[in-house]
């Protein structure tokens, strides 16, 4: 008799939305329940009305909107033309994760949970609202709700007569088995990134390697903040992009880190593996080339310097081999070590690699086949494009602020896309970059006499620099930049462009140099000062209004 | 006297006004008296004095008003309103009054039917009319006496109204099956024209064009609330940060956590076997210097910079 499938479709900006989805799954699999996991963009909504059992895990991003990897599905599950039928095989429940501190606090899930009900859905439970803001995180609300949710599923689908639940401290099958190869392959597939595919414009799955022209630092060299000014060559990508839009780019691990971490668990760097699923519901994720090498794993796939959550410490303890080390994983893993995990991990931003390190024992003993259940994959940073192909055809031009900052940790904490882009140097030989483009939340007006107010403090002004190059190019005048930094010889950037497109009457530029003065100015007492004609230009001119960057 | 339903043990009011002759009020109060027994009681009010009288609410079993033969009380919406509140629920109101029988507007005396919605919007239910008898003439002359009023359509009417069976303010969970169907089985078959319709529509995921319904109409005012900010607290628990020692302490904190512990109920003790702080922050305890640095092998020289010593 074939198992019972639940399906759980998650929507998640940040992956948290996408952790509590894979819990959900191993607390299915923990229950004998056939399930599968996947994002709401990624699965085939064709299927959707002969599911019997869905679970909706889903994030409220931004203000009230959906995550990215949902917002095809948001489209459409709103269709008028949807018959008020067509979920009437379904059962489902849904399970929000937001921010109390926002109005929208979870519009997601409650406006899905409403029109899932009003296309027929039959709702197991009443829509779970998992909060931040509360003491205790998401987990306050996430723990109560799936312990109410398996109540009513086992009702439904009672573990089949002589099987038994899997205890929770009794480790589950790996996703995937690594089948590792006794000699490297010939070819070396990895290399050649570019999926055999050229369909379409770049994405996510087949990004485009850009080279990378030039990466200039653009602060003064005694101000505290490496701000670089980055260029890429984007001849022949099929990238096109307007003013407002975003570049994502695929960060990889520094070579140190992949050093350490194939030394903490023993790994050989040049070994090569094919990745198999264990079961038929997983697919191999898209972006890992077959066959791979565990240096192309670890460097390019595994997220080790992120922070764990909870459920990485639940699986480690699984599968510690030392007594210290399993008591205390179990305790970061359990309910009750919530506060002294947040004081051990979250608090002071250690990372999956540090905490590996901090646990000897367990980390030499992993097996390689629970990589992939233990560490996440890296996920892409969103940077607003600076330039405009109007200005710089075949460019794309970015402002990175690189990342650091001090925890109690000796280490100083570094971003790690910013770290590595800062130390990247084409000077040195051929840079190339996966990125790919996606439409951004600025879009500057149509009409080519609307003046446009534009306020961006430090590297807020980057999505401004891309909107004042094309609409100069359009021959379009009205621009006005309100530009807030440090200080006039560290941090303005762009003044030299500024100073000329004043000079020929395209931009009214007004600046605010918090520490060039004993008092501070900002953006905003500027803003004051011109009140009149800031408000002349909204009220009797119809200009449109933009704010971005650090406030 | 029996047809009103009194019996022993019951509270009732009689309400009598001017109009009504002295020896037959008394008669009936000392019949009833009888009928009500030492456990019941019976009450005798003036019509004029039921307000200030100011009865507890849901007083009495039986109110008769207007009922000595001879009277031609006349109830006013106040006060059979007053006779609704402190009736008990379930209770009974009798009452007798002269009514019109031809239409007239703005008359001192109601019709029946009048009288009837009088009593219905005052609070009673179950209103009937019991019967119907002509006027004596002394009553004829009470009428003209008490309510200045002459006409020759009179009739006399009896009728009866009830409280209902809850007091006002009062609450009532109303049982609501939310039907989960039980079996996955108990399910509608889809309907082949809405599953084409669907099909249609997932197969054509890039038209931008289709109209969508507006999700922000979905939400209720409940909605729109956010939690309150006492349910997002969590219990609270003591001291603030607890104080641990490590496995392997070998700086003292342990023995004094012992020490503390020592007056409690025993409880797992941390192992004290010799070691070195060498674990990673994991095991070490609040005090230790090397916080913050990675865990390094026993034995091996780690050193303390001025900055680890006095980093926060």
């Amino acid at each position: 008799m074939p198992l019972p499938r639940l399906l759980v479709l998650f929507g998640s900006q940040t992956g948290t939305a996408q952790d509590v989805a894979e819990r959900l799954g191993r607390e299915a699999r923990r229950r004998r329940l056939g399930c599968r996991v996947q994002a709401l963009d990624s699965y085939p909504l064709v299927n959707l009305i002969n599911e019997p059992l869905v679970i909706f895990v889903c994030a409220t991003a931004g203000q009230g909107d959906p995550p990215d990897n949902m917002k095809n599905f948001w489209r459409f599950i709103f269709r008028k033309n949807l018959p008020s039928t067509s979920l009437c095989q379904m059962d489902f429940a849904v399970l929000g994760l937001g921010d109390s501190s926002y109005t929208k606090f979870n519009f997601v899930a409650k406006k899905l949970h409403r029109r899932l009900l009003q296309l027929g859905g039959c709702a197991v439970l009443p829509v779970g609202l998992a909060d931040d803001q509360h003491d205790l995180g998401s987990d306050a609300a996430v723990d109560p709700w799936l312990r109410d949710l398996w109540e009513k599923v086992l009702t439904l689908y009672p573990v089949p007569p002589g099987l038994d639940v899997i205890l929770p401290g009794v480790l589950l099958p790996s996703k995937f088995t690594l089948q590792f190869l006794q000699e490297a392959p010939r070819t070396c597939f990895e290399d050649t990134q570019a999926r055999v595919d050229p369909k379409g414009p770049p994405s996510e799955l087949q990004p485009f390697l850009a080279p990378m022209v030039s990466n200039k630092r653009v602060t003064g060299p005694s101000h505290f903040q490496d701000v670089r000014l980055v260029e890429f060559d984007i001849t022949g990508s099929g990238i096109s992009f307007t003013a407002g839009d975003v570049v994502l780019i695929q960060p990889e691990n520094a070579a140190t880190h992949v050093q350490r971490f194939c030394q903490v668990l023993g790994l050989a760097p040049d070994r090569y593996f094919t990745l198999q699923p264990q079961e038929s519901e997983i697919s191999c994720p898209a972006q890992l080339p077959q066959p791979c090498s565990v240096r192309h794993l670890v460097a390019r796939y595994l997220d080790i310097t992120t922070v764990p959550r909870r459920s990485f410490f639940e699986l480690l303890a699984c599968l510690s081999p030392d007594e210290l080390e399993r008591e205390k994983l179990l305790e970061f893993g359990s309910a009750q070590g919530q506060e002294e995990l947040y004081e051990y991990c979250m608090r002071p931003r250690r990372t999956i690699l540090e905490v590996l390190c901090d646990f000897p024992h367990t980390a030499s003993a992993i097996p390689p086949d629970y990589l992939l259940d233990l560490i996440p994959p890296i996920r892409p940073r969103a940077f607003s494009i600076a330039s405009s192909l109007l200005a710089h055809p075949s460019r794309l031009q970015i402002l990175v602020a690189v990342v650091q900052y001090r925890t109690r940790l000796k280490e100083p904490r570094r971003g790690l896309c910013s770290s590595w882009l800062a130390s990247l140097d084409p000077g040195q030989g051929p840079v190339r970059v996966p990125l790919w483009v996606r439409p951004g939340g600025l879009a500057f007006p149509k009409t080519l006499d609307t003046p446009v107010i534009m306020v961006g403090p430090g590297t807020g002004v980057a999505p401004f620099r891309a909107a004042i190059q094309e609409r100069v190019a359009q021959g379009r005048i009205g621009n006005f930049l309100f530009f807030g930094c440090r200080q006039r010889n560290q941090d303005f950037f762009w003044e030299a462009e500024w100073q000329e497109l004043e000079e020929r009457g395209y931009l009214t530029l007004v600046t605010a140099f918090s520490r060039d003065q004993e008092q501070k100015v900002y953006v905003q007492h500027r803003l004051q000062q011109h009140g009149p004609l800031v408000w002349d230009l909204l009220d009797r001119q119809g200009a449109y209004f933009y704010l971005a960057g650090p406030l | 006297m029996a047809e009103f339903g009194i019996s022993a043990g019951h509270f009732v009011a009689v309400v009598w006004d001017n109009s009504s002759p002295v020896e037959a009020l008394k008669d009936l109060v000392d019949k009833l008296q009888v009928l009500t027994g030492s456990e019941g009681r019976v009450s005798v009010e003036n019509i004029n004095q039921l307000l200030q009288s100011a009865h507890k609410e849901s007083s009495f079993d039986f109110i008769l008003s207007g009922v000595i033969p001879g009277s031609t009380t006349v109830h006013s919406a106040e006060i059979l309103a007053e006779m609704a509140r402190i009736l008990r629920p379930g209770g009974c109101l009798f009452l007798k009054e002269p009514v019109e029988t031809t239409v007239v507007n703005n008359s001192k005396v109601k019709t029946a039917s009048k009288l009837c919605s009088a009593m219905t919007l005052s609070g009673l239910v179950e209103v009937k009319e019991l019967e119907q008898e002509s006027l004596s003439p002394e009553e004829k002359q009470s009428v003209q006496e008490h309510l200045g009023y002459q006409s020759d359509s009179l009739l006399s009417v009896q009728i009866t109204g009830k409280k209902p069976d809850f007091e006002v303010g009062s609450s009532s969970q109303l049982k609501l099956s939310i039907a989960t169907k039980s079996s996955p089985s108990v399910k509608p078959a889809l309907d082949p024209a809405a599953a084409k319709l669907w099909t249609l529509s997932a197969n054509d995921m890039e038209d931008e064009s289709m109209d969508l319904i507006d999700s922000d109409e979905l939400l209720d005012p409940e909605d729109l609330k956010k939690p309150d900010p006492a349910s997002l607290r969590a219990a609270p628990c003591g001291e603030g940060k607890k104080r641990k020692a490590c496995k392997n302490c070998t700086c003292g904190l342990a023995e004094e956590l012992e020490k503390e512990k020592s007056r409690e109920q025993k409880s797992s003790q941390p192992k004290s076997a010799c070691g070195n702080c060498y674990l990673g922050d994991a095991f070490r305890c609040a005090s230790c210097p090397y916080l913050g640095m990675p865990a390094f092998k026993p034995g091996e020289k780690v050193l303390l910079s001025n900055s680890n010593l006095h980093d926060a």
